[in-house]
C-alpha cells in the first residue's frame, strides 16, 4: 500500500471542477485509491464521494493506494494535485 | 385498505379532495370531474405505481388503474369523502357499447402484448416456405425444420402465451393462466387421437365422437388445441374467477402453492370435459351444414364460408371443415369445400394494406407492415388481431370482401386438389394433378385478386377512422404502458423527476467543461425559472456543500445525482441560498431542498443554467433526457436503464 498526505492551499479547496480531474485521474489505474480527510474516507473513483467530504482550504488529506500500480496512481494523483494547484 | 396508500397519492395528485367535484369508476378507470385540471400533476400520476396512464377526456380526468378499479375506487371514496357512484359502463365517448364491443376489445387486448412477436413469427415462417418454394433449401433439411419451428412454434403453443396475456387481462395469476394453455397443448394427449379410440360415443347420429381417453370415467371428447384462442380465453376466465374465491379462503401460510392446486385440477379438467365437446360437435355441425348448402348451391356455400371463416377460426370451430376436406380428398380426389376458405387471407391483406397506407398511428402502420408481409404467406393471425379486428371496421368489410371471394370460387367450381401452403403458396394446390392447370385455377387466381382489390378498396375508402385507429393504438400502448410499468418495478429502469420548474436545455450548453464535456456524468442542463430546488427522487443527500450552492443526492436505488445552481456560483459563498436540508439527511422526492434568489444571483452576474447530473453514469447502460423544452417539478427529467439484466 502507498499514501501520502497533502495540505490543499485552493481557495474554494476540492471543489467541483478539480474533484472531477481528481477522480478522472484516479479511475485511470487498477489501485483501490482511497482519499481521508477529517476521520472519514471515500473512494477517490467516485465524484460523489469526495465532494461529500467538502474538503475547504487549509484541510490536510491522505491520499492511499492499493494495488499493482500504486506507485504510479500515487504519482500521477500528485502531479495532479499540483498542477491544480490545489495544493502540495 | 389495501389502495389507501394508492387512493392519497392519486387525490392529492389531482389537486387534492378540494379540486374533486365527483369520482366515478369504469372497468378500469377512475374518472374525476376536477374544477381545476391545471392543478393536478399529470406526469406524476402517470409514472405512479398502480396508475397505468392518465387520459383526459370528455370533459373528464381519468386515471387509468386496471380490473381492480372498483377496490381502488372504494378506497379514493373512503380517503377522499367522496359521494361513491355506481360503476360507469361508458367507454370514453361511445355510448352503444355493446357485447360485440366488449367482446372484440377483449380479443384484442389480449393479443397486443404478443402482436410484435407473433408478426414476426409469421414472416419467418413464411420466409421458410419461401426458400423451400424457390429450392434454396429443401423442406427436409435441418435449415428449414429448424426456421419452420422458430415460425410454427408460437401457433402451435398459442395457448400457453394466450394463457399469460388473458390471465393478466382478468386479473388471474399469470402462470396458473400458462400452466393452463400448456395442459392443453401437451403432446402426449393430443398425439391421443392418432391412435385407437377406446369406444365411440353416439356412434352412428351426427355427433359420433371417438373417445381415447376418460377423465373419473367421463368421457373425454378431445380437440387440438395448438393454435386456438378462445379455448384458453374462456379458461382464463374462469381460472382468474376460481382462483381469486380460493385466495380468499385459503390460509396464507400455504397460499403459494394450494391456490394453483385447486384452481388448476378444477379450470384444466373442465376445460377438457366442457370446451373440447362444444368446440368439436359446433366444428361437425358446420362441417355437415356446409356440405348441405354446397350441395343445394356452390355459390351460397362460397358466399357464406368465404365471409364467415376468419370468425370460425378464432373459435377454432374451422377444423370441422379442415375434416371435411381431408376426407374429400381421400375419396374424390379433390375437395371444393376448403377451397371457398382461400380466398380469406387475400381479402385481409388487402385491408391491411389499405390501413397501412392510410394510418397516421406510427404503432399501428410499424405493426401493419410485417402483419401483410405474414398475410401474404398465409400467416393472417397479426392481420386479424394485431390490426383488422382490432378496428372492427376493417374485419368486417375482409369478410365481406372473403365473401364475395368465396362465392366466386363456387361459382368457378375451383377445387382444392392437396392440402398445401397457405397464402400465395396455396395456389399450387388448384392444380390438378391429373388434368393439369384447369379452369379452376384461373377461377381461383380471379377470385382471389377481386378479395384483394375489394378488401383494399373498401377499407380505404370507408373502414377506417382516425378515431378507431386510435383507440386501437391506445389499448396497444396501454399494454406495452403495461409492460413498461412492470419493467419499472423489476428495477431495469429508474426515473429521476426534475428538481425545478424551467427550460430543458443540452447538457453541452453549460459554460464549464468539466460539465459540458459529460465527464461529471450524462444528464441535462436546466435554467430555473423559480427559486426552488426540489428532491429529484426520494434518497439521501451525500453531499451538501457549505456554500449551499451544489448538492448530491443518492437515490434509494442508487442514483448518484448532482445539481448545480448556476456557474461559479461557489464564489457567492452561500449568499443567495437558503438550505432546508442538511448533508446525510433522508429526503423524500418533492421535498424542498434549497431555496435560491434568481434576482440576486442574476444580478451578482451569475449564469444561471444548472446542470442535472447523474454522477455514476458508468453504472448504468443507457440515460435518455426528456424531449420536452419546459419542466415542471416532479415531471420525469432522466430514464435511467440498467446494466443488469
Amino acid at each position: 500500500m502507498a499514501e501520502k498526505t497533502f495540505n490543499i492551499t485552493a481557495d474554494t479547496g476540492i471543489h467541483a471542477r478539480p474533484a472531477t480531474i481528481l477522480v478522472q485521474t484516479a479511475s485511470k489505474f487498477e489501485a483501490d485509491i482511497n482519499l481521508e480527510y477529517n476521520g472519514k474516507t471515500v473512494n477517490l473513483k467516485s465524484i460523489m464521494g469526495v465532494m461529500s467530504l467538502g474538503i475547504p482550504k487549509g484541510a490536510t488529506i491522505k491520499v492511499t493506494a492499493s494495488g499493482a500500480d500504486e506507485n504510479d496512481a500515487l504519482q500521477a494523483i500528485e502531479e495532479t494535485i499540483k498542477k491544480e494547484g490545489l495544493g502540495e | 385498505m389495501k389502495y389507501e396508500q394508492l387512493a392519497k397519492d392519486i387525490i392529492e395528485n389531482v389537486g387534492g379532495k378540494e379540486n374533486v367535484i365527483s369520482v366515478v369508476h369504469c372497468i378500469t378507470r377512475l374518472r374525476f370531474q376536477l374544477k381545476d385540471e391545471g392543478k393536478a400533476n399529470t406526469e406524476v400520476l402517470k409514472n405512479m405505481d398502480g396508475v397505468v396512464t392518465v387520459m383526459k377526456s370528455g370533459g373528464q380526468y381519468q386515471v387509468v388503474i386496471g380490473n381492480h378499479v372498483p377496490d381502488v375506487y372504494k378506497a379514493v371514496v373512503a380517503i377522499g369523502g367522496f359521494e361513491a357512484a355506481k360503476s360507469v359502463d361508458t367507454e370514453a365517448g361511445k355510448k352503444d357499447k355493446n357485447l360485440f364491443n366488449n367482446f372484440i376489445d377483449i380479443i384484442s387486448g389480449i393479443f397486443a402484448p404478443t402482436l410484435g412477436v407473433l408478426a414476426a413469427t409469421g414472416m419467418i415462417k413464411g420466409f421458410a416456405a419461401l426458400f423451400a418454394s424457390l429450392g434454396w433449401i429443401t423442406d427436409k433439411s435441418g435449415t428449414y425444420q429448424i426456421l419452420y419451428a422458430i415460425g410454427d412454434s408460437l401457433f402451435y403453443f398459442f395457448p400457453i402465451f394466450l394463457g399469460y396475456t388473458a390471465s393478466k387481462k382478468f386479473g388471474g395469476n399469470t402462470f396458473i393462466g400458462m400452466a393452463i394453455g400448456a395442459s392443453l397443448v401437451y403432446p402426449a394427449l393430443s398425439n391421443l387421437t392418432s391412435g385407437k379410440a377406446l369406444y365411440t360415443l353416439f356412434s352412428g347420429t351426427m355427433f359420433e365422437s371417438p373417445i381415447y381417453i376418460t377423465f373419473l370415467g367421463i368421457p373425454v371428447i378431445l380437440m387440438t388445441y395448438s393454435s386456438s384462442v378462445i379455448p384458453i380465453i374462456l379458461a382464463a376466465y374462469f381460472s382468474a374467477k376460481v382462483e381469486n374465491w380460493f385466495k380468499k379462503v385459503i390460509p396464507d401460510v400455504v397460499k403459494t402453492f394450494l391456490v394453483p392446486f385447486f384452481t388448476l385440477i378444477i379450470i384444466v379438467p373442465l376445460t377438457f370435459l366442457l370446451i373440447g365437446p362444444i368446440a368439436t360437435w359446433a366444428g361437425k355441425l358446420l362441417g355437415q351444414g356446409t356440405v348441405a348448402i354446397n350441395d343445394l348451391s356452390p355459390i351460397i356455400a362460397g358466399l357464406l364460408l368465404g365471409g364467415l371463416w376468419q370468425v370460425f377460426v378464432i373459435f377454432g370451430l374451422h377444423w370441422g371443415l379442415v375434416s371435411i376436406a381431408i376426407n374429400n380428398m381421400s375419396t374424390m380426389g379433390a375437395d371444393p369445400i376448403l377451397a371457398m376458405a382461400f380466398a380469406p387471407s387475400f381479402a385481409q391483406i388487402g385491408a391491411v394494406l389499405a390501413v397501412m397506407l392510410k394510418t397516421k398511428q406510427q404503432k399501428l402502420k410499424t405493426l401493419s407492415v410485417p402483419a401483410f408481409i405474414s398475410g401474404v404467406f398465409g400467416v393472417t393471425e397479426p392481420a386479424i388481431y394485431g390490426v383488422t379486428l382490432p378496428l372492427k371496421k376493417p374485419f368486417i368489410i375482409s369478410c365481406i370482401a372473403a365473401a364475395i371471394g368465396g362465392g366466386l370460387i363456387g361459382v368457378f367450381d375451383s377445387k382444392m386438389y392437396m392440402l398445401g401452403g397457405l397464402g400465395i403458396f396455396g395456389i399450387p394446390s388448384f392444380i390438378s394433378p391429373t388434368e393439369g392447370i384447369t379452369f379452376g385455377l384461373w377461377g381461383t387466381l380471379i377470385a382471389i385478386t377481386v378479395a384483394f382489390i375489394l378488401g383494399f378498396i373498401l377499407t380505404f375508402l370507408f373502414g377506417f377512422s382516425q378515431k378507431s385507429a386510435a383507440e386501437a393504438d391506445r389499448q396497444f400502448q396501454q399494454a406495452t404502458a403495461e409492460a413498461d410499468a412492470e419493467e419499472e418495478l423489476l428495477g431495469k429502469k429508474e426515473i429521476i423527476f426534475s428538481p425545478f420548474n424551467g427550460e430543458v436545455k443540452p447538457l453541452s450548453d453549460i459554460k464549464d467543461a468539466a460539465f459540458s464535456s459529460g465527464a461529471l456524468g450524462a444528464g441535462v442542463a436546466i435554467e430555473p425559472s423559480e427559486g426552488k430546488l426540489v428532491a429529484p427522487v426520494s434518497g439521501t443527500v451525500t453531499t451538501l456543500f457549505p456554500t449551499k450552492h451544489a448538492i448530491g443526492i443518492t437515490s434509494d436505488q442508487g442514483a448518484e445525482i448532482l445539481i448545480h445552481i448556476g456557474m461559479n456560483t461557489v464564489q457567492l459563498e452561500g449568499k443567495f441560498f437558503t438550505a432546508h436540508t442538511t448533508q446525510g439527511a433522508r429526503v423524500e422526492k418533492g421535498q424542498l431542498l434549497i431555496e435560491f434568489d434568481i434576482n440576486g444571483i442574476q444580478s451578482a452576474g451569475f449564469d444561471l443554467a444548472t446542470p442535472v447530473v447523474i454522477t455514476n453514469t458508468s453504472h448504468y447502460k443507457e440515460i435518455n433526457e426528456t424531449k420536452e423544452k419546459q419542466i415542471k417539478i416532479g415531471e420525469p427529467l432522466l430514464t435511467l436503464i440498467n446494466d443488469s439484466e
